[in-house]
């Protein structure tokens, strides 16, 4: 509901002033992502090395695995589903893929073969009993969690698996070269600066009221992204994973906006009955998303393995847990149809912001558990509140 | 008549783009029942959530006065404490609920330890719609199992059960049938008796005329004309009060030749999946040509939607028969198929199966429809999505600030038109419309109609159910009546009368007979 604000008192002018009304409306819109900058400049200055590029990249590339599983994930959320397995997954995905390659199976097959059995097979079964027998996905994907856990422990006979190829490791180790780098971040900048004037344009055209307020919070957000991608990237270039997650993320972005399958998801995250009898097949969209999660989390499962050097069958324990709040905390809402990828790419950043914060300020692990779940609420406690106040 | 009850002066609420009320004026009395009509988004709805609290203070601008006496409603329960009461337009209960807990919903009987007291609720809500004369279900049965209809009685049983002494009434008949609407009414003149002021809002004029005192008429969110007594307006003043021009001609109706036979359902039969061995639907068999508009009446309950739905792919139980499209058997598994095979459905629940609440209007049109906006890839080409959704809000006159707001905050009939914009954009040889103008004003309605017949002109065929005898006889050019999940009757339009369709439809008359 619009509140009409008195606006005869002097006292108020100020309040009421352009500027101040640009910075009050940003901070309702952008609640995480101001979260994001607050805990960021928090850990800046308690910990001289926290804001180090070399921390940063390590920030990032810590981000990417469950970033890429939360992606997957409000996919999900979106059509009122959840995924529970996806931890397990990405242990199952980590072991299979070692032991392919130790087995002596060349790393690029091992990985592809992996993706197949652990990613989109396992995401078939899921979505068929979801979709088929109208089974609630918490409890099949909960199964699924105890199956895929189980199996990686007995493929590996509870132990760990090396990896030896270092063609391997470059996937989870590798970087992308300073002076590529630079030239991609600098690509990607003109790239959104170009969008933002065509979407412009567009409104113009179509009569979309554009305010200059809008305009210049999106340039100022994105020069301060940029300048930070920069800063944090001369310490090595970007690494590989990062790479991997902004392409899925950039994908996932478009295809939730631009194309027939994302109008779908929200559709029926919205009103499903109403999604079927608009004509859209909600069996084979229920299919086709289980598969994308699960063949999201054997890639992180992959990538983790790379990085590790090795798999261990209880690797990604937990994760579903990150991902889940991650998509939450992005303003994903748990009763569906409404959420945004860019949302959980910040609340998976300020997931692993805390993580790795508390850990350089050697906040004991379980004193991190605790303060973590506190923020949790705390994030959707304040975008409730928000909402409130908007709607 | 008697005292003045209710006053509102100078109300003003804005929405983000609209200014749905601007400075409305009017009082109501003690023992009235005071009419509210206008056109879908004239504000009648809006007047009334101010009323009782749902847009609480400060978020309007004006003055209610209670009795003379000044009231600032900061929520619903506030205007309840107050003694007022309203009767939703989109029903709002909890379906997995009993009755009762939903009647008694924020002030369930419990004893001192807050356990509910479960026979005291349920022996209180039976005294409640014994009162009511409603036999149709008890104060045990679920909400989530009773036909709309039966819900609309409970949200109005929790209504009176307020012991308010201001009620509204929003569209309380849009699901009643004929005999629901009679025990509301024998309730409504009870509580004239008793000096409760009432204001009722409907597009239904013969149902007005016959409950309503006093009426008053909202156009773009002001009041037109004073308040006047019922039996001082004639129904054309009335219309172009709302309308602001005349309307000629209620049920326009084309010129159109029967053309070839599209659509041919044989011995359609539908299981109940509740009962086994009984059927939904029995034996049904039809004909639809090209270039004519076939109306299906019945009474509520008679297995019309379920008939409708059962050829669309979506029956609700298991279905037998044949379809044949341009003499072509078909075999639709789901709503997909058949809008595939150019078949589109109009479905009469909107809120709960037609509408995607929470979502764009832009999003809600094109949803059955993406592929004629969309490139080889799937990527949406949103220049045309726009052109081309700019060009329904034009065409239908869809009263919206814009193709991005969310359907939610549109009016009733604006979002039945963009609904129609929805199947339209399908581009169906055969489209099936099951109540389209429930809760729709005059002026839309005429405005639909006349888009079914130029429909029929290129060449669609047109079928629609409707429970309001006026229209299916005045728009349809044959008429199937139904009776207990049978096709009992096909009537030309000149053979069809008021009487002989409700005798097929009561059953008191069969086939052949
Ligand atoms: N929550 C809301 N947010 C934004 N606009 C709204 C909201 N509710 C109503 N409106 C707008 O206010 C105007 C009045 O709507 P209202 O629902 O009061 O109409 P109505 O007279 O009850 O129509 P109907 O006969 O279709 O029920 C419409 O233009 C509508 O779009
Ligand atoms: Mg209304």
């Amino acid at each position: 509901m619009a509140t009409t604000a008195p606006n005869n008192e002097t006292a108020q002018n100020f309040l009421q002033g352009e500027g101040m009304q640009t910075l009050l409306k940003f901070l309702k819109d952008n609640g995480t992502l101001v979260a994001l900058v607050v805990l960021m400049l928090i850990f800046s200055f308690w910990d001289e090395s926290f804001f180090t590029p070399r921390n940063l990249t390590n920030l990032a590339r810590q981000t990417t695995i469950v970033g890429i599983i939360a992606v997957g994930m409000t996919l999900v959320i979106i059509i009122n589903g959840i995924d529970l397995s996806v931890g397990s997954i990405v242990g199952l995905a980590a072991i299979v893929v070692t032991m392919l390659m130790q087995a002596g199976v060349n790393p690029w097959v091992a990985i592809m073969i992996t993706l197949f059995l652990t990613g989109v097979l396992i995401g078939i079964w899921n979505g068929f009993w979801i979709a088929h027998y109208n089974i609630p996905p918490f409890i099949i994907t909960l199964g699924m969690m105890t199956i895929a856990r189980g199996v990686a422990l007995t493929l590996s006979d509870g132990g760990s698996v090396p990896v030896t190829d270092p063609i391997f490791a470059e996937i989870g180790g590798g970087f992308l070269s300073i002076t590529i780098s630079m030239i991609v971040v600098l690509v990607i900048l003109g790239f959104v600066f170009f969008s933002q004037f065509r979407e412009l344009k567009q409104k113009q055209q179509y009569g979309v009221a554009v305010r200059r307020q809008d305009v210049i919070t999106t340039t100022v957000v994105t020069l301060l992204a940029g300048g930070l991608t920069l800063y944090a990237f001369t310490y090595r270039g970007i690494p590989y994973p990062v790479v991997i997650f902004a392409i899925i993320a950039f994908v996932g972005t478009f295809v939730l906006q631009n194309t027939k399958f994302g109008r779908r998801i929200y559709a029926m995250g919205g009103n499903e009955e109403a999604a079927r009898l608009s004509g859209i097949n909600i069996y084979r969209m229920k299919i086709g998303i289980y598969c994308i999660i699960t063949s999201l989390s054997a890639l992180a499962g992959i990538i983790l393995a790379s990085r590790l050097n090795g798999a261990s069958p209880n690797l990604g324990n937990m994760f579903e847990l990150d991902a889940i709040s991650a998509v939450i905390i992005g303003g994903t809402s748990f009763s569906g149809g409404v959420g945004t990828i860019i949302g959980t790419v910040i609340g998976a950043f300020i997931i692993s912001v805390l993580n790795n914060g508390m850990s350089l300020l050697e906040v004991p692990t379980f004193y991190q558990l605790i303060i973590k779940g506190l923020i949790i609420i705390l994030a959707v406690w304040f975008d409730v509140l928000s909402k409130k106040k908007h709607g | 008549m008697g005292e003045i009850v209710l006053e509102m002066k100078n109300i003003v609420k804005d929405f983000p783009g609209v200014r749905a009320l601007d400075q409305v004026n009017f009082q109501a009395r003690a023992g009235e029942v005071l009419a509210l009509m206008g056109e879908n988004g004239a504000g009648k709805s809006t007047l009334m959530k101010v009323l009782s609290g749902v847009w609480p203070y400060p978020t309007y601008e004006g003055d209610i006065y209670l009795r003379g006496e000044l009231k600032r409603f900061y929520s619903t329960k506030d205007a309840e404490a107050s003694g007022v009461a309203i009767i939703y337009q989109e029903l709002n209960l909890i379906p997995e609920l009993t009755v009762a807990e939903n009647i008694f919903l924020d002030r369930q009987i419990t004893n001192t330890l807050g356990v509910i007291n479960w026979s005291k609720l349920f022996a209180e809500t039976q005294r409640l719609l014994d009162e009511l004369h409603i036999e149709d279900f008890r104060p045990t049965d679920k909400v989530r199992d009773l036909t709309v209809g039966k819900q609309q009685m409970v949200e109005i049983a929790k209504a009176l059960s307020k012991k308010a002494d201001v009620l509204v009434f929003d569209e309380p008949t849009s699901a009643l049938t004929d005999k629901e609407v009679e025990a509301l009414f024998e309730i409504i003149r009870k509580l004239k008796r008793q000096g409760v002021c009432m204001s009722y809002i409907s597009h239904k004029m013969e149902e007005l005329q016959q409950i309503a005192d006093r009426v008053v008429v909202l156009r773009d969110g002001r009041t037109i004309g004073e308040v006047t007594p019922m039996a001082e307006i004639t129904l054309d003043q009335l219309i172009s009060r709302m309308v602001g021009r005349d309307v000629k001609d209620m049920f326009p109706k084309g010129k159109c030749q029967r053309g070839e036979k599209i659509l041919e359902v044989r011995n359609f039969e539908i299981d109940n999946p509740a009962l086994p061995g009984q059927k939904k639907i029995k034996n049904a068999s039809f004909c639809a040509y090209q270039g004519e508009i076939l109306g299906i009446s019945g009474l509520m309950g008679s297995g019309r939607t379920e008939l409708v739905s059962g050829i669309f792919g979506a029956p609700p139980g298991p279905a037998r028969g044949e379809i044949y499209l341009n003499n072509q058997p078909v075999h639709f598994r789901s709503p997909r198929d058949a809008i595939k095979k150019g078949i589109g459905l109009v479905t009469e629940d909107r809120k709960r199966i037609g509408l995607i609440l929470g979502q764009s209007i832009i999003q809600n049109m094109m949803i059955s429809s993406l592929e004629t906006v969309t490139n080889l890839m799937g990527v949406i080409n949103e220049a045309k999505e726009r052109s081309l959704g700019q060009n329904y809000v034009n065409q239908l006159a869809i009263k919206t600030p814009g193709l991005d707001v969310k359907i939610d905050t549109l009016s009733g009939g604006n979002q039945q038109k963009v609904i129609l914009a929805k199947w339209l954009n399908t581009k169906p040889k055969v489209l099936i419309l099951d109540e389209p103008t429930r809760g729709i004003d005059v002026g839309a309605k005429v405005e639909i109609y006349n888009l079914l017949n130029r429909l029929v002109e290129e060449g669609v065929t047109v079928i629609i159910i409707s429970s309001e005898l006026p229209e299916v006889m005045g728009i349809s050019d044959r008429i199937l009546v139904m009776c207990e999940g049978e096709i009992v009757a096909e009537l030309t339009r000149n053979e069809a009368t008021k009487e002989l369709i409700m005798a097929y439809a009561t059953g008191s008359r069969r086939k052949g007979g």
